[in-house]
């Protein structure tokens, strides 16, 4: 049974009877009907009445349909009139003859090639503007650090030694399982290569340079900005959302002493030890692999290793780390402290914080390989 | 459509526990078709949390929960797919898909469910639109970018997209100003006579009370007392002489049932 609409031109009057479940679901089949009654209908108009008696259940779509029905009838030169609408359908049909049902107002449209030049130019603006504010946070953060160095005794310990938790010791399964896995690659990789000149011996050499020099501390920097800097934005930006900050600033306590320095510090003593942590499972991982598949027994490997590298190249490689903690720290709280109030914000600029670290600290990364060339180092 | 002896919602025997804290224990609450019922009581009185045992999204300790006459969760996946569309909520902020715009919001639902052409979907949008309230030319802005009483109206044209013989309303003038808050009550009442609705409604406000509802259900010692205001406000309970006899509860309802006292 469903719905129906049927239309009969008879004595020159248009018959319209409705009848059935004149609900959301009948309406796409409803509107066609409708559609087609319209252009069926003899040109000119004349009288035209529509029959309600059989409508069962109308709900708000279907007493809209029925309006729209009428009023397009009527602009087509039509006398509608209605009849048999039931008691109970009356209030409805009443109150939806009061909303103008009319087209939304056009969703603001551009020509898109103007769209993508003016995305270009807000975009552009948008990062210099961008890069402005990350260097006077900078700014702001130094002044707060000095302040603090000035006075030690209001560094919050308890929240330093909770994040150090959170970044550094939660961190080592993570960091400590992807350096061994990294250092087994290596060592095997290197291996297959220096095989060919019956150079194995070099695959030592060749694991512990390249891992304490930059592999250790990279793929540590690269952890931590995907683990805790999205952490540190998520934290600040949801506290953001709730006008925690807010709340903190009219408590006459500085966001950045309270939340900021506290994850700073705590991430630039973290990732060094982090560091440390990587090289020794990395130097672990490859010694493995060179003692079951290369046949270079531990002996021959840690003799080699000591020939290999010098304290110098592991300071090369460890000084990194403050620096990139600083940048990882700086740009997942810059992120957070920039979310504007919705959830969806909180989430964009998670994402952004985890990306824009990882592109700083290789950044970084490569001005340091430049600046320890050029110092012979 | 409601089952045989016409109830919306029938509750029976309620118990709800967070750890050793019960909340509710005993609990019996009815809600006729076509009638406002209101749902009070102090703070941490399981107001909010009896409203998602009736929606389905917590599941309680024991007890019966019916809507339009089956039995929440017993229901296949199905089963309360279709009864969602019969009930529309409107939660305490909105809770509007923050991605998408006021028009998308109203949309989600029949996107999801029917197969509406986009001229439909435009004309019923502007509709729901203006069965609420709103400018039209809110249908194009974010929530984040509208007032928490455009919010609401927009949340509650979203509940109303299916046109849902049931509807819950969670707070519905909390944060509203008090001019907004008897305009949303005023709207919710039209609403209500015209669609014919039964609405089911958790409040703290006693203006919406007096304003609009049939029915209120108290909230207290763990079960349901309810009746008409006038009978809730004749019975002597500590909790509903301090909520109506309170400064705030004279204010609200003027004398009228002052004097039975």
């Amino acid at each position: 049974m469903d719905a129906w609409l049927t239309g009969t031109y008879a004595h020159e009057r248009l018959l319209v009877e409705a009848g059935g479940r004149w609900t959301l679901p009948a309406l796409p089949e409803l509107d066609e009907r409708g559609r087609r009654l319209l252009a069926d209908a003899p040109a000119g108009g004349g009288a035209a009445s529509i029959d309600l008696q059989a409508v069962q259940k109308l709900d708000t779509a279907g007493a809209w349909l029925l309006h729209e029905l009428t009023r397009e009838l009527a602009e087509r030169g039509w006398r509608v009139e209605w009849s048999g609408a039931r008691d109970a359908h009356a209030g409805l049909l009443a109150e939806i003859r009061r909303m103008t049902a009319e087209p939304l107002p056009p969703a603001p449209d551009v020509n898109p090639l103007l769209r993508v030049i003016a995305n270009l130019g807000r975009n552009t603006l948008a990062a210099l503007d961008e890069a402005r504010r990350l260097l006077s946070f900078y700014g702001q953060t130094l002044v707060a650090l000095s302040r603090l160095a000035l006075r030690p005794r209001r560094l919050r310990l308890t929240s330093l030694t909770h994040h150090l938790e959170q970044t550094c010791v939660n961190a080592l399964p993570i960091v400590g399982l992807i350096s061994f896995l990294i250092g087994i690659v290596m060592a095997y990789q290197g291996a297959d290569q220096l095989r060919r000149f019956g150079a194995e011996i070099f695959t030592v050499d060749l694991l512990a340079i390249s891992t304490l020099r930059e592999i250790g501390i990279l793929l540590t920097a690269v952890v931590v900005a995907g683990r805790s800097g999205s952490a540190f934005t998520a934290q600040i930006g949801m506290m953001k959302v709730n006008e925690e900050i807010d709340a903190l600033r009219t408590l006459g306590l500085d966001p950045l002493e309270v939340l900021v320095l506290p994850r700073l510090l705590a991430l630039m003593i973290a990732l060094p030890l982090l560091a440390f942590f990587a090289d020794i499972m990395a130097l672990f991982g490859g010694g493995l692999m060179c003692a079951f598949a290369l046949d270079i027994s531990p002996d021959q490997y840690l003799g080699r290793l000591s020939q290999a590298i010098w304290p110098r190249t592991f300071w090369v490689g460890i000084a990194k780390a403050p620096v990139f903690a600083f940048v990882i720290a700086m740009v997942a709280c810059y992120e957070g402290l920039t979310v504007d109030g919705s959830a969806e914000s909180v989430g964009r600029k998670t994402t952004m914080s985890v990306v824009v670290a990882i592109f700083l600290v290789i950044v970084f990364d490569a001005i340091f390989s430049i600046v320890f060339s050029a110092l012979g180092l | 459509m409601t089952d045989a002896n016409g109830t919306v919602v029938r509750i029976r025997g309620l118990r709800t526990r967070f750890g050793p804290h019960v909340v509710h224990d005993g609990l019996d609450l009815e809600v006729h078709p076509g009638e406002v019922l209101g749902v009070v009581g102090g703070s941490g009185s399981g107001k909010s949390v009896l409203l998602r045992h009736v929606l389905g999204l917590l599941r309680p300790e024991r007890g019966e929960v019916e809507v339009l006459g089956q039995d929440i969760w017993s229901l296949g996946e199905g089963e309360r797919y279709a009864l969602q569309a019969r009930q529309g909520v409107l939660f305490q902020d909105g809770a509007l898909f923050s991605s998408l715009t006021v028009a998308e919001n109203i949309q989600a639902p029949w996107r999801e469910r029917l197969q509406l052409s986009e001229r439909l979907l435009q004309r019923l949008t502007g509709l729901k639109l203006a069965l609420v309230g709103l400018p039209r030319d809110a249908c194009h802005k974010y929530p984040a970018e509208l007032s928490g009483g455009m919010r609401k109206r927009a949340g509650l044209a979203r509940a109303l997209a299916l046109d849902p013989e049931l509807l819950f309303l969670d707070e519905p003038t909390a944060g509203l100003d008090p001019i907004g808050a008897a305009a949303f009550d005023r709207l919710i009442g039209g609403l209500q006579r015209s669609l014919g609705l039964t609405v089911v409604m958790v409040t703290h406000d006693l203006d919406s009370l007096a304003a609009i509802c049939d029915r209120v259900a108290a909230l207290v010692d763990k079960r349901a007392v309810v009746g008409t205001l006038q009978e809730l406000r004749n019975l002597d309970h500590p909790w509903l002489r301090a909520y109506f006899d309170g400064p705030r509860g004279r204010a609200a309802l003027p004398a009228a049932a002052g004097l039975g006292a």
